[in-house]
């Protein structure tokens, strides 16, 4: 089998003279989990119709992509055949039962029915849906709605699995609960699509991440490394604003620490957390400072920016 | 759970036959208030128009009105079925429920989507069909015995509607603009396609706004196999008039739609 099991090159999408994918590429190992992640309006989210078959590229002259092997703008059927798709806004069969729901999608897949039952069984008690398999959509909480649509991209058993923000809105437990199946396919031999928002969500379950920003790739690499070789490793928080006289970014600098002020809130970053504690000995006794290890969060914020941009 | 049992691409006919069935298992899910209705209109347009209006009418092409009525009104009921399913039920599941980009993630084309659309929009016409067919044969008033085969008229129709109303539909950005495709031009065809009275009578103008519209020559093809005596070469007109709509305007949605489902 071919190690890559999907290849991006070069694209771009172009939404009435917006750039929303600008010449995008990148590469996902058989068995790996790729997270894209950006704001609101990266193209992530477009990345990712265009790779499954639900939006075209501006050139397929230029453009090339392959999910193993097939070229979505001329055999999307055969991808969606070897993948699962769970797009961002829920889309079940509000007027059909969970079971019904899955049982309509199977025939989609040409699965035979007693084959399907079994399946259905399995892929409830595998998203712990089982008690609800007679409840209709819209008797079901919305983390239960997002495990359903999980479970009905399961149906096929595919080797590629694109979720397109999994657990945007879903409280913690449903988070930590996907987050735990998403691991689990991914040791089955599942390859991963991911795109999402949440920094906490692309560390726990990503092997490796690209970084968009209007619709471009800014960096990439596994979590670990980007923290190490993009941010330092510390950063104090301080939240009066009256603080602010009690540092002198020049100074800082010259001592390798890195100033942010951003709505009140001053952030100094440094590698070196003793210096750090030092700097905010007087004020770390307030609530209003605290030191901890710095984050993809962080990272993100650096690299896209903390001030809105008009897609969010 | 990484096997590859499922991997191979349905067939087309399979892949039409499960939106279809999609279809099918929604439409039943709500089985009373689906199944019901269909039977119980047909009985008041027969009691109120027929036997209402009719006791004052007599001698409608040498048959009793409430024959002449009941003769055609399988095509329309056919039709508004079919109109309502792919406007607002198409556009609820194109833009509301999202159902569509959900069943698009299985290996499924918008076109296998739309023809298993315009599939179910005919057999819903065929179900509506046999319905008004059958309180007509229960009642007497239709007797004859190859009004068995308006039922595939009902069908045909019902496809033909589909097709047209999926092709306003991919116009359509707003729900509420079908009330304009209802009352401006469903509607009018109704009272014109001589379902409710001979065109015959009517100034010539009339006559050949009608021969334009669908409803014209799904009515007469009812009619040729609902009332007995009528029928004769003309109907190939009326066919051949049918399956030339359905192509054009079932290709053309198809198209349009396709524009709005793939970005």
């Amino acid at each position: 089998m071919n190690r890559v099991a999907v290849k991006v090159k070069e694209l771009n999408k172009t939404f009435g003279g917006i750039t929303a994918v600008n010449g995008l590429g990148f590469e996902i190992s058989n068995g790996e989990c790729l997270g894209l992640l950006g704001p609101n309006g990266a193209g992530k989210s477009t990345a990712m119709s265009v790779i499954s078959g639900k939006a075209e590229a501006d050139d397929w002259g230029k453009t090339e992509i392959r999910v193993f092997g097939y070229d979505p703008h001329k055999e999307a059927l055969q991808i969606k055949a070897l993948s699962g798709i769970v797009s961002q806004q829920d889309n079940l069969d509000t007027e059909l039962s969970v079971k019904d729901n899955l049982a309509v999608y199977a025939k989609f897949y040409g699965i035979p029915s007693k084959i399907a039952l079994l399946r259905i069984k399995e892929l409830l008690s595998f998203m712990e849906l089982q008690d609800k398999a007679k409840a209709r959509i819209n008797e079901l909480s919305g983390g239960m709605q997002r495990r359903l649509t999980i479970a009905r991209a399961l149906l096929n058993k595919p080797r590629l699995l694109i979720l397109d923000e999994p657990t945007t809105g879903l409280d913690p437990q449903v988070r930590h609960m996907i987050w735990n199946k998403i691991r689990e396919l991914q040791a089955n031999g599942v390859t991963l699509l991911i795109s999402t928002h949440y920094m906490e969500e692309a560390f726990q379950i990503c092997n490796r991440i690209i970084i968009m920003d209007k619709g471009r790739k800014v960096i990439e690499g596994k979590p670990q490394e980007l923290l190490k070789r993009h941010i330092e490793k510390y950063v104090v928080e301080i939240r009066r604003s009256e603080t602010l006289a009690l540092v002198c970014p020049i100074e800082l600098k010259n001592k390798g620490m890195r100033t942010e002020v951003f709505q009140g809130i001053t952030y100094i970053y440094s590698n070196d957390n003793r210096m750090l504690s030092e700097l905010t000995q007087d004020l770390l006794a307030s609530e209003e400072c605290m030191i901890r290890p710095c984050n993809l969060e962080d990272l993100f914020l650096k690299i896209t920016g903390r001030v809105l941009n008009e897609q969010q | 759970m990484s096997s590859n049992e499922f991997s191979a691409v349905p067939n087309l006919p399979k892949r039409i036959y499960s939106v279809w069935y999609r279809h099918i298992r929604v439409y039943s899910a709500n089985f009373f208030s689906n199944i019901f209705p269909p039977f119980l209109e047909p009985l008041i347009m027969l009691m109120a128009l027929g036997v209402g209006l009719g006791t004052y009418l007599n001698g409608f092409e040498g048959v009793s009105y409430i024959a002449f009525l009941a003769s055609a009104l399988p095509v329309t009921t056919a039709m508004y079925s079919a109109s309502y399913e792919c406007t607002f039920g198409t556009f609820i599941r194109l833009e509301f429920d999202r159902v569509y980009d959900g069943m698009l993630g299985a290996p499924i084309s918008t076109t296998d989507l739309m023809l298993g659309e315009i599939i179910f929009a005919g057999t819903k016409g065929l179900f509506f069909s046999g319905a008004v067919l059958l309180v007509s044969w229960i009642t007497g008033i239709i007797t004859y015995p190859l009004s068995i085969l308006t039922l595939f008229v009902g069908f045909l129709c019902g496809i033909m509607f589909g097709c047209f109303s999926i092709y306003i539909t991919s116009f359509v950005h707003n729900i509420n603009h079908f009330n304009f495709y209802f009352t401006g031009f469903l509607s009018p065809m109704f009272f014109f396609s001589g379902v409710v009275f001979p065109l015959d009578r009517m100034p010539a103008a009339i006559g050949i706004l009608a021969e334009l519209l669908p409803l014209t020559h799904a009515a007469r093809l009812s009619r040729a196999f609902c009332l007995p005596g009528i029928i004769n070469g003309e109907i190939v007109k009326d066919l051949l008039y049918i399956i030339i709509f359905i192509v054009i305007f079932g290709t053309v949605a198809i198209r349009r739609i396709r524009k709005r489902l793939i970005l």
